[in-house]
């Protein structure tokens, strides 16, 4: 085992242990509080997903709120037909849809629902990471890409009100009925639901990172040239990435939706794709966990501040932001990181000095320039 | 026949702000490789400093033009001086630096002005229109087009026949060797960066009688502007103009032909798949890099 994979299995029971027990101790077990934690924590599964892609392989998705937006659009389906019973959902009645469309049918079945959630969003990904990595297109224009893509794909959801609820979304959901047990979003048993689940995502996320292909995704991300020159199908390699990348944020939309208890077309706006972006590089986009935790902290932040700042609270995320990316490129990842290795670095040499008083410390340097 | 030539005329007006918007955005990506994303919050300001020009100081918007860009511009100098500046290593990461300012702006003049839409009265002179069989064409709206493609002109003449033009191509061929010759590359910057700011401010306060004036205003702007830079070529000031008019005049017949928004995604879609096969663009300048 190394000592990196180390690091991280050990940051990773912890923040398990914080999220699983502390947290519920901390808010008393308190429904609404609770409630708004696994807000969050759905929230930190989207921002792990784009440290697969952005981080792990330099492939910055713009359009990551897309795909996000169709898991929470496959649950919101479902519990909307559960809702309506035998009959129309409401909104199609007023939109003069005689019938069911064919796409909702389906829905009607959770295991169905649940499969779409992270299939549909993965094949969407694929195809367009498909498109663009066969024609070897990198860097800025994956980002103006995905984000036209993005933008296109809002409009499609607006303008199909039949369909989708158009401007308004789905509302007035039915709770989700899993195997008998009827979820409430105000219990503790919800908010362990969605803890397990980002526990669970941050394992894949880690696992990913820490095999094989995370390496050649980081070989990828660093020279995709040189890869291709040591054999490997670069573009397969990315298009997988996303494919998974897009897969775990339909996951988070799907635990969003049940969160939130509605979906809406501002899950899939530009400024919302922006800010998962955001909740990334403030953790740091290396590393899954820190992303994870840097969505959980901005939003615990801004639940908190936006109380108490009601206007000046998104003029504060801006300069955090500017001051992140300017000075603290990897993140509070890259923070904690350099003030471990300096810590460390001071014991190692005071170990070096005592026992091998003939030998020159080597200097230590204080984090890698960026 | 006079339903094509209005929705013509319409799209070529479409084109006209969007080409004012995205040369400032070209000038910048095509100098520095910067991706601008504060820029619709430029022409947002603009838009705000002719509102407040002509509340306060009872300016027209033509008399106002001047003032506006110079103001949008300090603050466009401002900006690159204390922020973007520090990333040119980082391409991708000015980026996201250039979002958080459009934040940082966005909240500033909704904090200070408030959210509320905010009017702006066309100038007096350039009502009404002119009618061409059953083509109607508002004079404000072709003021705009001329005033475009005026604009397009001087800032041609600014890249190709002005010292400062040269140096300026200079840099974006080899900064190194410039530097060696004695350019200055940072100011060189500065001043463009200043200069697309100003140009985006100018557009914001020419489409002030067009739009509704509101701070969230630019975010849309800035991302179908991209697409024109994108579509026309790095750095290409011909090419932004023909991509404009492109992206302008398929919005316009789409829309003719499906409606609004689906000639919207249409257009979207055709852009997407235009960088798939031409990442560097309709137009491409030949620079080393």
């Amino acid at each position: 085992m190394t000592t990196r994979l180390f690091y991280d299995l050990v940051a990773l029971v912890i923040f398990a242990l914080v999220i699983v027990l502390g947290v519920p101790a901390l808010m008393g077990f308190d429904g609404f509080e609770l409630n708004t934690f696994a807000r969050y924590l759905a929230l930190g599964i989207a921002s792990l997903a784009l440290a697969l892609s952005w981080g792990g392989a330099g492939l910055l998705n713009l359009g990551q709120a897309a795909t996000f937006g169709m898991g929470s659009y496959a649950m919101a389906m479902h519990l909307k037909l559960k809702a309506s019973g035998d009959g129309l959902p409401d909104f199609m009645g007023w939109n003069n849809v005689p019938e069911l469309p064919l796409i909702w049918v389906p829905f009607h079945s959770l295991g169905f629902t649940l499969l779409a959630g992270l299939l549909v969003p993965a094949f969407v990904g694929g195809l367009i990471a498909m498109f663009m990595f066969r024609a070897r297109i990198a860097g800025v224009f994956v980002a103006i890409i995905t984000l036209a893509f993005l933008v296109a794909f809002q409009l499609v959801v607006i303008e199909e009100q039949g369909i989708t609820g158009g401007q308004n979304g789905l509302t007035g959901l039915a709770p989700l009925n899993v195997l008998g047990w009827s979820v409430d979003t105000y219990g503790v048993g919800f908010y362990y639901l969605v803890a397990g689940c980002l526990v669970t995502a941050i394992t894949i996320g880690l696992y990913l990172t820490h095999s094989k292909f995370g390496l050649i995704l980081r070989a990828i991300r660093e020279d995709a040239d040189r890869t291709r020159f040591l054999g490997y199908n670069v573009a397969n390699y990315q298009t997988v990435i996303f494919c998974i990348s897009a897969a775990l944020a339909g996951w988070a939309g799907m635990l969003y939706t049940l969160v939130l208890e509605f979906a809406s077309p501002t899950y899939m706006s530009v400024s919302f794709s922006l800010a998962i972006v955001i909740w990334c590089a403030v953790g740091g986009r290396d590393s899954v966990l820190a992303a994870a935790i840097g969505a959980i902290l901005v939003n615990l932040l801004e639940g908190r501040l936006s109380d108490i700042f009601v206007e000046g609270w998104n003029l504060m995320l801006g300069v955090i932001f500017v001051f992140v990316v300017m000075f603290m490129p990897r993140g509070l990842n890259g923070l904690v990181g350099d003030a471990w290795r300096f810590i460390g670095g001071r014991l190692q040499k005071e170990r070096t000095i005592s026992t091998r008083p003939h030998l020159q410390p080597e200097p230590v340097k204080s984090g890698q320039e960026n | 026949m006079d339903v094509i030539l209005n929705q013509m005329f319409a799209g070529l007006s479409m084109a006209s702000i969007l080409l004012m918007i995205a040369l400032g955005l070209a000038i910048i990506y095509g100098a520095m490789g910067v991706i601008n994303l504060a820029h619709g919050e430029f022409v947002m300001l603009g838009a705000y400093a002719a509102w407040a020009l002509q509340t306060y100081a009872g300016f027209s918007i033509i008399v106002a033009l001047p003032f506006v860009f110079v103001a949008v511009g300090a603050v466009g100098w401002i900006i690159e001086r204390v922020i973007v500046q520090r990333l040119y290593h980082r391409p991708l990461d000015t980026i996201l630096a250039t979002w958080g300012i459009g934040i940082i702006l966005q909240q500033v003049v909704r904090l200070s002005v408030g959210a509320e839409s905010r009017f702006v009265k066309g100038p007096e002179l350039l009502s009404g229109n002119i009618e061409i069989g059953g083509l109607v064409m508002s004079n404000y709206r072709i003021f705009v087009i001329v005033f475009s493609l005026a604009v397009l002109a001087a800032s041609w003449a600014l890249m190709t026949r002005t010292e400062f033009g040269m140096k300026l191509r200079a840099v974006i061929q080899n900064r190194q060797i410039s530097e060696c010759y004695g350019i200055e590359a940072k100011h060189i910057y500065s001043v463009t960066f200043a200069y697309g700011a100003g140009l985006a401010g100018i557009a914001g306060a020419l489409i002030t009688p067009l739009f509704s004036t509101i701070p969230t205003m630019g975010t849309g702007l800035v991302v179908d502007a991209f697409l024109v830079v994108i579509v026309g070529g790095l750095g290409s000031l011909l090419g932004a103009a023909s991509a404009a008019v492109l992206i302008g005049e398929a919005t316009a017949l789409f829309s003719m032909l499906f409606n609004d928004t689906l000639g919207r995604i249409a257009v979207l879609a055709g852009i997407i798949v235009l960088i798939r096969f031409r990442p560097r663009g309709l137009f491409p300048s030949n620079t080393r890099r």
